[in-house]
């Protein structure tokens, strides 16, 4: 099983990983970014169709909310009413989930090959050895300059800058996408669960190596353009400078909009 | 509602921590979660009928093989164990606190040095420690204390007699007085070194992972020439008559002349060159990670014999007059016939080996990844004893 995973996913991330740094100047760092960009690029399709997901769900929160409070006493009717309205919206609650699943081996390979490639310790060369390919342009970038920016890429961060950068990205990604709940328990619940994410992924960073500290923070730069190109705009996220009150409102007016148009989609696909 | 929307975010959480743990624990990460911690892997000096090594657990521990074979109890008499303190980034954060990437290991690479009544030793952290062969006792330490260390020292210290001369992770080769531990000069490098100079007629020549080889004066750290091969060096270098020889990450064996630089032969195998080639008589034995042994004609680069393990071979075979002791990394020591590479016979140590193999007599000792050194009788083929460097 390990050997597959190595040979058919991350071998060739790791060794086009190398390749791309020999490529861009010896750069791990410019590496690590383009090959980022890279890899979001071909999975496009998988997060278009996540975000869109995302988005339907988030149009149908109103009329969710109203069920909700319709049927509070009533659990088992609650469900059904809830069932009702996914099936005639024509979405599957947790389908949303399955094109990050999918994607899960990509960032799973980019990450090892990430820490496998930066070697910071005698002993993770050795290793490294295993995965090579034979080409000139591997052997010859081997070790790599661990130097981007100031960073040393095998090693944490010490300035701090990087673990914010890390969490503030996350949290923004993460803000665009929670729609804000309208009781005050839910409130606190959600508020919590979207800074809990972004905290603990600040906190790793405190602990790993900075060029993976890159690579999260430029796929979080990256997840917010797609969403804000998909969703239009800003979603649920305010900036602290505006008004969160008008701002709020507006996205959820939005969100209240649309769940006719996806009830109305999902009753003529069922039609059809 | 509530549960549908609590599921969605408790397998996002789970998503993130399969993405964050599973991927770096998972078996295909070899090493553990956040990459293979730097352990260390010194080899032995001998002095006195003692072995002396650097331990995993950073110590300088010197045995008696006698001792260890009457199974006394450690330290029996003339052995000696000296913990080397180290600071332990993240003690205040636990685990995750302590990055495997950085300067921090405890675990001693190079092989002490014994001069003498003096053990050198140099460590991951950037010191030299000078010790009392006899009692174990500090000498002198450099760099002193309240200066900053010098970068992680993981090739082995080496001696005129007078000076002593190691590379160091922050690129400078250093010479110190051997007596005192004052500081002679430092000549800066283009790249880091992880490996160790040699020594030939008053030159120091030494390899960095710049792809750089040096031929520095031993007398006043000058540089009498430079060359810049397409690769970085990956072993140590030998000096044998007019040749250098040296492995290169690009899966040669290169042999330089000393005199200007100027590439004699180069040998291709299937990996890289790590361990030291090391030059006897007219061959040169040198392990690659291809999981061989090559005899290669140290004059012309011709091959003599290969011989294949059962995996790689990291570290640095011990040559005797009439067989070649090498250990696989998977824990396999192979003696071989130094005349045709034949295996005479094999015994495993059941666990990993990176740190090279001290041959004396019919007794190989090797220092493997459990933290435990093994003598082995390569007439017998048995190990006859094991000793745990894990000790208080």
């Amino acid at each position: 099983m390990v050997d597959i995973w190595n040979v058919a996913i991350l071998d060739p991330v790791l060794n086009g990983l190398i390749a791309l740094s020999q490529m861009l100047w010896s750069n791990f760092g410019l590496a690590i970014i383009v090959l980022t960009i890279v890899v979001r690029i071909i999975l496009m399709p998988l997060t278009f169709k996540q975000t869109q997901s995302t988005k339907a769900m988030q149009a149908l929160q109103p009329k969710l909310q109203e069920i909700q409070k319709k049927y509070a006493r009533d659990q088992k009717r609650l469900q059904q009413e809830m069932m009702r309205l996914y099936k005639e919206a024509g979405i599957n609650p947790l389908g949303c989930m399955w094109p990050m699943l999918i994607q899960m081996p990509i960032w799973i390979a980019l990450y090892q090959s990430i820490m496998q490639a930066l070697a910071a310790t005698p002993e993770n060369l050795i290793l490294l050895s295993q995965h090579l390919y034979a080409w000139d342009m591997v052997d010859q970038a081997i070790p790599l300059n661990e130097n981007f920016l100031g960073l040393k890429l095998s090693q944490p961060d010490p300035t701090m800058i990087l673990a914010i950068l890390v969490g503030l990205t996350m949290w923004v990604q993460q803000k665009m996408v929670t729609p804000p709940a309208t009781d005050p328990r839910q409130q606190q619940m959600s508020s919590m669960t979207t800074m809990m994410m972004p905290m603990m992924f600040a906190f790793f960073t405190l602990s790993f190596p900075s060029g993976l500290a890159l690579y999260w923070v430029v796929s979080n730069i990256i997840g917010i353009i797609i969403q804000y190109l998909v969703g239009g705009g800003w979603g649920y996220f305010s900036f602290p400078s505006f008004r969160a009150q008008p701002q709020t409102q507006t996205a959820t007016q939005k969100a209240a909009e649309q769940p006719s148009k996806a009830l109305k989609d999902g009753s003529e696909k069922k039609k059809g | 509602m509530i549960k549908v929307k609590n599921l969605v975010r408790v397998v996002i959480l789970l998503g993130v921590l399969l993405l964050v743990f599973v991927s770096g624990c998972m078996p295909g990460m070899d090493g553990g979660c956040s990459g293979a911690q730097a352990q260390g892997w010194s080899g032995f000096a001998p002095f006195n009928g003692l072995i002396c090594f650097g331990s995993m657990e950073g110590s300088v521990i010197t045995l008696s093989p006698q001792a260890r074979s009457e199974n006394k109890t450690f330290p029996a008499e003339n052995e000696w164990i000296y913990a080397i303190k180290t600071a332990t980034p993240g003690a205040a954060c636990g685990a995750m606190c302590a990055p495997s990437s950085s300067a921090s290991g405890k675990g001693i690479y190079a092989t002490p040095l014994v001069v003498g009544d003096l053990v050198f030793v140099g460590t991951y952290t950037g010191k030299v420690y000078a010790l009392n062969a006899n009692r174990g006792v500090v000498r002198w330490i450099y760099p002193r204390e309240g200066y900053d260390t010098v970068g992680a020292i993981v090739g082995n210290i080496i001696t005129d007699g007078k000076a002593l001369y190691f590379g160091s992770a922050n690129g400078k080769i250093y010479a110190l007085d051997a007596l005192t531990g004052d500081f002679i000069w430092e000549f800066q490098t283009s790249s880091k070194i992880w490996t160790a100079p040699v020594l030939d007629n008053g030159v120091i020549y030494s390899g960095n992972y710049g792809g750089n080889v040096y031929a520095i004066a031993a007398e006043t750290g000058r540089e009498i020439w430079s060359i810049k091969i397409p690769s970085a060096v990956a072993s140590s270098l030998a000096v044998k008559d007019q040749l250098l020889y040296f492995g290169t990450f690009d899966r040669n064996l290169y042999a330089v002349d000393k005199a200007d630089g100027t590439t004699k032969w180069k040998y291709l195998a299937g990996n890289w060159f790590w361990a030291t080639p090391v030059v006897r008589d007219s061959t040169i034995y040198a392990a690659c990670m291809d999981k061989k042994i090559y005899a290669i004609e140290a004059a012309g680069g011709k091959e003599v014999w290969q011989f294949e393990g059962d995996s790689q071979m990291v570290s640095t075979p011990a040559v005797t007059d009439k067989y070649v002791y090498a250990v696989s990394e998977k824990g396999t020591l192979y003696k071989l016939d130094i005349a045709n590479g034949k295996k005479i016979s094999s015994i495993s140590v059941n666990y990993t080996v990176y740190g090279n193999p001290y041959a004396e007599g019919d007794m190989v000792y090797i220092y493997a990844r459990d933290h435990t050194v093994y003598s082995v009788d390569t007439v017998k083929n048995i190990i006859t004893w094991d000793f745990s460097s894990a000790i208080k």
